[in-house]
């Protein structure tokens, strides 16, 4: 292919590219993605030389002048698009870039139109760049960078191809190799792909140690927040089940152990509720102190600090890639301790809860160590105990249409005695005696709970934690309500939790007045699945996962601090690696060492002579060192290797001509020169003194004057030896 | 060692220049706007673009440096030159990388430290391979034109730069004065000249002077064999004595700087002269200021009388009352043949002539003004 046809097809591939990643990227109307592809497929269709479409493009009723002033309509269509239309700079930019693109793509003649379409691609992908972060972007980055260097290469080898002066010697040959020049070949397909790779090489090494001078918490956000519920501070009952269908990513926990110890998940603790008005509870314990950072900038939250002995807890070390919620909260593993983070600063309400100060447009992550509280046996067979007026006032409260509730709480109880026995009788009813179904439209219902324990027994794991936590109460047990996910799938291939919508739960937290606030669920594993079932699709969509966290916390999320943790390790790594380089240096060199310290011996307690001995090897050691520098005979060995490419068909065929003339019996003397055994063939053989003499010196101009014979001289060449050989010799 | 010191300098600090484009400068504009985007809102992904134009960058640098490297330049150039007279000079570029090629080559000719676009591209130089191009050279002064060497340039990969640099090939080229028809009237104001000054007798030479009839003790290596056979009588050739057809022809070259174009001109009429009377079979001798050739006559000779004009150089006059300078005329008497002076300044009260006086032993030629 030439390198123009070459040229234009790279053009209209940058383009193509840009306009897919702002077609995804941007959400464009679909009359304008439409237009912008057909452009574009009307393009590449010319450009292959498509005839029924070249002849409508030369019959375009549009003059130069008829498309500027589209431009110009484009621009003022920008105007009203930003004021009436999107209402915002960034898609009525967006909009009118796309205008211009098409424009340009109609008009692509001269070198200056593929200029600007290059500008208008390149804001494309940076808009592109500014709408998204998802994984789709590196393939789209990657194909725009190869289309980049292709584009860049070709335009300007296509530069100024009419002034080229290349003489040679026959036209044939002169046609020919300019012919060769300015088409695509395979080398030139690899020199350009490798170019490419080389670029993307050098662009990651740029990346990732060019300075982040802004490393601000909250990177503009990109599009709206998810949307999730049963975080806020008043959730009606049946809120979650909505969400249980959506299978988007929430967040992504990775355990300081690396594997979880635990089969049935883990849970992370959102927000705690006290109130049930029997159909919405509220956390009226919802009031927010912020939290004091200790040395190491932590945040520690003290209210966590259990009853039981800190000793006896188990602790969970996670780190958190949270996704833009709509909410403020904090999610982690029940209770939480410390959070560390890139935050300005951390909440945290009577129950536990931790929030940020409001919620954030953008992934963010951080570190928390939790810490559960363990059942003590003082709790295992001890009576409800007496709490104080405002314990019980919240974590007591019952609305007032319970009696039901009640009656069923105490046959489930009353034959226990201890408090725990009393909570686990509870749980294991709710566990065994309902049915779990997403299908339960009891929010509707005037009573809700009553409908899940009496009628339907059919509800989702908020029914059954309301069920619980109201059953408790009624048993003079302190309880609440808890939401937040239950992270059940593990992704081997990142080993992390992978957590999604479709993970919200709600479970119970009981207190026991020696070990605290323990977590209970009475919720049984759902049998129901989201998606498709096969394991195999499953792996993948974890794989893919995995891809896509990479990218995130390596390109998206990649800050300042990331810098200064890979320099630290650099240098840790590095004074080790020194240390063990200088180690093995010291074995390598121990025994050589030792012989010059065996010699610098031997010359102080010897005498004159055998220090001139030292001396003058030394000295022989340093003119040889000297004469391989100076003289360079690996440079020599390799120039002659390396002129022998383009001179070897010569001196091949000068061999020849020796050989033959040698069985002729003119054998040529190794001191005779060329030019002088030309003198003494001709002496010799008169017939052959031409042929001989057209030979030599196109060898000598080969071998000595560095000017290589052309095609046609070499031919000619042949010929002589031809005649030569077919000479006969008197 | 001491004697590749310098060239080991040169090889170290070779010179190296590089100059951005016009795509160039838009495309570190472009780059420069990614980056202050990028600095601003902090997101990677401009970060991730504006490392990609930094590496493009990069690359570019590298690769031309690559493509600049290990080339070697031979320049075959004629022995001489003529002022305005277009002469072919060849160049022959070689890749001496084992492995990578070279791309869009662009060579100056680098002459007194300025470099001379001569519109000389090399599209594509494969690894190993030598490429022949030719250009037309044309000289604008007379004397040594100095060639310091190859300047190459390469705007490869990507078209943002312009990579530069210097291979050192020094060439010396004489330059000779620019040589014109010699106008008739003055043509016929030398040859007046000199049939006036000189006498036609016999003597050795070359051109013929008589044919007479044989006779004893004649050289039998005269005998015109063509009459001889035309009337059946040996006749014989007499040649005219060459002493007759001998010239001295002296350019002085005091002459002031305002002079300085009409010196030049003068040069370039005595280069005229001299040809014209080297062709006619003259026996030349040629005073520039105070060098002097001997007398001569042939191509040889010719090229060095050309020589001698191509490189005298105009001195200028010491006072005002200075005069042009001896008249050598003694000399030129004592070994005959006649005198052509071309002068560019006669003296002080010389204010602004048109054109260099030429004399013909001592007289004035009618014409001379626009002689060539």
């Amino acid at each position: 292919m030439p390198f123009d046809q070459a040229l234009r097809f790279a053009s209209i591939w940058l383009a193509s590219t840009s306009f897919i990643g702002l077609a995804l990227g941007a959400g464009l109307p679909e009359w304008l993605a439409a237009l912008t592809g057909a452009a574009l497929i009307v393009a590449f269709l010319r450009n292959r030389g498509h005839k029924s479409v070249e002849r409508l493009a030369r019959f375009s009723p549009i003059s130069p002048a008829g498309w500027n002033l589209l431009v110009i309509v484009g621009f003022l269509g920008f105007w009203v698009d930003m004021l009436w239309v999107s209402g915002e700079l960034l898609p009525a930019g967006i909009h009118f870039l796309m205008i211009l693109m098409i424009i340009k793509l109609f008009n692509l003649k001269l070198r200056r139109d593929y200029l600007h379409l290059y500008a208008i691609s390149l804001v494309a992908i940076l808009a592109s760049g500014s709408l998204t972060t998802d994984l789709w972007y590196l393939p789209i980055f990657l194909l725009y960078l190869l289309a980049g260097v292709w584009t860049l290469l070709l335009f300007q080898l296509t530069k100024h191809p009419e002034e080229t002066q290349v003489l040679t010697m026959s036209g044939t040959v002169r046609s020919q190799a300019s012919a060769s020049v300015h088409l695509v070949t395979p080398q030139f397909f690899w020199l350009a792909n490798g170019l490419a790779f080389a670029t993307f090489g050098l662009t990651l090494a740029i990346f990732f140690t060019v300075p982040r001078v802004s490393a601000g918490f909250y990177q503009k956000g990109v599009g709206e927040n998810m949307r999730t519920s049963g975080f806020s501070e008043t959730v009606n009952l049946g809120e979650i089940g909505p969400i249980k269908r959506d299978p988007s990513v929430v967040m992504r926990v990775e355990l300081a152990d690396g594997s979880p110890n635990k089969a049935d998940g883990l849970y992370l603790r959102g927000v705690a509720f006290d109130q049930y008005d029997g159909k919405a509870w509220t956390n009226r314990l919802g009031y927010r102190r912020s939290v004091n950072e200790d040395g190491t900038g932590a945040f520690v939250l003290l209210g966590n600090r259990s009853a039981a002995p800190a000793r006896l807890g188990e602790t969970i070390r996670q780190n958190i890639l949270l996704e833009p919620l709509d909410t403020p909260v904090l999610f982690a593993a029940p209770f939480i301790e410390r959070v560390s983070g890139k935050f300005p600063s951390v909440q945290s309400d009577l129950t536990g809860s931790a929030y940020l100060p409001f919620p954030s447009s953008s992934r963010i992550e951080y570190s928390v160590l939790s810490r559960s509280n363990p059942v003590l046996p003082a709790d295992l067979s001890s009576e409800p105990s007496l709490y104080p007026e405002s314990f019980t006032r919240h974590f007591l409260q019952i609305p007032v249409q319970s009696e039901r509730i009640a009656i069923l709480a105490k046959e489930v109880t009353h034959t226990q005695r201890a408090t725990f026995d009393k909570v686990h009788a509870i749980q294991s009813f709710l566990a065994h005696n309902f049915h779990y179904s997403l299908d339960a439209p009891l929010a509707e219902l005037n009573h809700p709970l009553e409908e899940f324990l009496f009628s339907r027994k059919t509800g989702y794991c908020e029914h059954y934690a309301t069920a619980m936590v109201m059953m408790l109460r009624t048993v003079g047990i302190p309880a609440r309500l808890v939401t937040g996910f239950l992270a059940t799938e593990w992704n081997e291939y990142g080993n992390y939790y992978l957590v999604r919508q479709q993970d919200a739960h709600a479970w119970v937290e009981v207190y026991l007045p020696h070990s605290g606030w323990i977590t209970m669920d009475p919720t049984p594993p759902s049998l129901e699945s989201v998606g498709s079932n096969s394991p195999a699709w499953h792996a993948l969509g974890r794989m893919m996962d995995t891809v896509r966290l990479q990218w995130s916390r390596f390109f998206v999320q990649y800050s300042a601090a990331d810098q200064l943790a890979v320099v630290r390790e650099l240098k840790a790594g590095g004074t080790s690696a020194r240390n063990k380089a200088l180690d093995s240096m010291g074995t390598l060199f121990n025994p050589f060492m030792a012989m010059v310290g065996g010699i610098k011996e031997y010359v102080f307690n010897g005498t004159i002579s055998s220090l001139a001995e030292v001396l003058g090897l030394a000295l022989i050691g340093l003119a040889f060192f000297l004469w391989l520098g100076i003289k360079r005979p690996w440079a020599k060995a390799m120039a002659g290797k390396k002129t022998t490419r383009d001179q070897q068909p010569i001196v091949q065929l000068y061999g020849r001509m020796i050989g033959h003339l040698a069985r002729k019996g003119i054998s040529k003397p190794a001191s005779s020169p060329p030019l002088e055994f030309v003198r003494l063939t001709q002496e010799r053989w008169r017939d052959a003194g031409s042929a001989v003499g057209s030979i030599t010196e196109l060898y000598c101009r080969a071998r000595f004057g560095q000017i290589s014979p052309t095609r046609a001289e070499l031919s000619l060449a042949e010929g002589h030896l031809r005649y030569l050989m077919a000479l006969h010799k008197p | 060692m001491l004697r590749q010191f310098p060239s080991l300098l040169r090889q170290l600090f070779r010179h190296r220049s590089t100059r951005v484009t016009s795509e160039g400068v838009q495309f570190l504009l472009f780059t420069l706007a990614i980056g202050i985007a990028a600095i601003n809102t902090g997101n990677n992904l401009f970060y991730l673009l504006l490392a990609m134009m930094l590496s493009l960058v990069l690359i570019s640098g590298i690769v031309a440096e690559h493509s600049l490297r290990r080339l070697e330049f031979h320049r075959h150039l004629p022995d001489h030159l003529m002022v305005n007279e277009p002469t072919t000079a060849t160049l022959v570029a070689k890749n001496r990388k084992s492995q990578l090629p070279s791309f869009s080559l662009k060579l100056f000719d680098v002459s007194d430290g300025r470099e001379v676009d001569r519109g000389l591209e090399i599209p594509q130089l494969l690894p190993g391979t030598s490429r022949l191009v030719s250009y037309s050279l044309v000289a604008t002064r007379r004397g040594r034109l100095q060639l310091d060497g190859i300047c190459v340039g390469t705007e490869f990969p990507f078209g943002l730069f312009m990579k530069r640099t210097f291979y050192q090939i020094e060439d010396t080229v004489i330059v000779w004065p620019e040589i014109k028809p010699i106008d008739e009237r003055l043509l016929q104001g030398l040859l007046t000249a000199g049939s006036e000054q000189s006498v036609h007798r016999r003597g050795h030479g070359n051109d013929l002077y008589n044919l007479r009839l044989y006779q004893a003790g004649d050289d039998s290596r005269n005998i015109h064999w063509p009459t001889t056979a035309r009337t059946s009588q040996l006749t014989v050739r007499e040649t005219e004595a060459e002493e007759q057809r001998r010239a001295t022809v002296y350019l002085p070259t005091v002459a002031p700087v305002s002079h300085d174009a009409l010196f030049e001109q003068a040069v370039s009429v005595t280069a005229s002269i001299i040809r014209h009377l080297a062709h006619r079979g003259y026996i030349l001798q040629l005073v520039v200021g105070s060098s002097r050739s001997s007398f001569g006559q042939g191509d040889l000779h010719l090229l060095e009388l050309l020589r001698m004009l191509a490189v005298c150089e105009r001195h200028s006059p010491h006072g005002e009352s200075a005069v042009p300078g001896d008249q050598p005329g003694d000399l030129f008497e004592v070994q005959g043949g006649t005198m052509i002076a071309v002068q560019s300044w006669r003296g002080p009260w010389d204010i602004e002539p048109q054109h260099p006086t030429i004399m013909v032993d001592g007289a004035v030629i009618g014409g001379a003004s626009d002689a060539v």
